[in-house]
């Protein structure tokens, strides 16, 4: 046996083992290494029932969490207010290009108009200088609304990414429900209150008028 | 020239087609598909002369739809140009051996567009001539 273990260092080992690698009684040996083993074990299935104790009692508080706060709602409400932000959004972004379509026209009528007065009008005459202003004007005003059209790009660059931090908070809500669900740390409990919301003025109103406002 | 315009957000849609109208293309003319799978059903059931597509949308993205005319007898020959947020080595790299025939990164300008449509349609024609 010392001859196997010759590589390693004798004087590092505990006397006690140290002993029993030289002593001539196997059996002792044998126990004595079952001994450190087992010691060895248990240390580890301790720490290892540390590690399940702390898990259920973090997912037991995090079940109790989402429970009594009503997370998962919360979670849903959150998803609600950015798919609005991304509906708001798009709504002001048409708005602006409602009003570039609009004026557009405007501008290119002021041009052509210009350009008419321009042709029949004398190179000194007042009239003609404010018709090149005009027409100016209008050129710049179309140039303008175009860029104005462009830059609601806004909305999709923004819209985009809005939609991945949906797409993860579903996914992180359905991973923390399913965690959840293993323990069972969930069942049994009430759903926490819905609470009601109004749409608008008009339905606030409404409301208010119930109460004699 | 009958173009159909694919992206899931109608503001780019509409941003796209003002940009098209200004650059002299008529606006009756310009159709508008929500997804690719829609886009696949009007490019079978009627002519198109271009594709403007988006790539990140639901049902079927712009890179399949890509990969579908492609596939399609009757559609195969159809110029794609592909406006999109995506800017990743990888995916213009797919795209390109998909067959598009034109990457606009967003956001992009008239100018830009202009740039890439003129090249689409030289490119074809240099084609068509020496064919």
């Amino acid at each position: 046996m010392s001859a196997v273990l010759s590589t390693f260092d004798e004087a590092a080992l505990p006397p006690e083992l140290k002993d029993l690698l030289n002593s001539e009684d196997g059996a002792a040996f044998e126990h004595a290494l079952d001994a450190l083993v087992r010691q060895r074990e248990q240390h580890l299935f301790r720490a290892l029932g540390l590690l399940a104790r702390d898990l259920h009692g973090a997912v037991s508080r995090l079940g109790n969490d989402l429970a009594q706060e009503g997370v998962p709602g919360r979670v849903a409400d959150v998803r609600k207010h950015l798919n609005d932000v991304l509906e708001m959004s798009a709504q002001a972004a048409h708005r602006s290009i409602d009003f570039a379509e609009r004026m557009s026209p405007e501008a290119d009528k002021l041009a052509q108009s210009a350009e008419q007065v321009l042709a029949s009008a004398a190179p000194c005459d007042p009239v003609a200088d404010l018709a090149r202003q005009a027409g100016s004007f209008a050129g710049a005003c179309r140039e303008g609304l175009n860029d104005m059209v462009m830059a609601q790009s806004w909305q999709d660059l923004s819209g985009q990414r809005i939609k991945k931090v949906v797409n993860f908070i579903e996914s992180v809500e359905s991973s923390l429900l399913e965690l959840v669900r293993l323990t069972g740390a969930l069942s049994g409990r009430e759903p926490p209150p819905v609470v009601e919301k109004i749409s608008g003025q008009d339905e606030a109103d409404r409301l208010l008028s119930e109460f004699g406002f | 020239m009958k173009i159909l315009v694919v992206d899931d957000f109608s503001t780019m849609r509409r941003i796209v087609r003002n940009l098209l109208v200004e650059l002299g293309f008529t606006n009756q003319l310009i159709q508008e598909a929500d997804d690719g799978n829609n886009a696949l059903t009007m490019l079978k059931s009627q002519p198109f002369d271009l594709v403007v597509t988006d790539w990140n949308m639901p049902n079927m993205t712009g890179i399949d739809l890509l990969r579908a005319i492609r596939a399609e007898a009757s559609l195969k020959g159809l110029p794609v140009l592909m406006v999109t947020a995506e800017n990743n080595r990888d995916q213009i790299i797919a795209a390109a051996q998909a067959g598009v025939n034109g990457y606009i990164v967003k956001p992009f300008n008239a100018v830009t567009l202009k740039e890439k449509l003129t090249k689409i349609f030289e490119r074809l024609a240099a084609a068509g001539a020496s064919a």
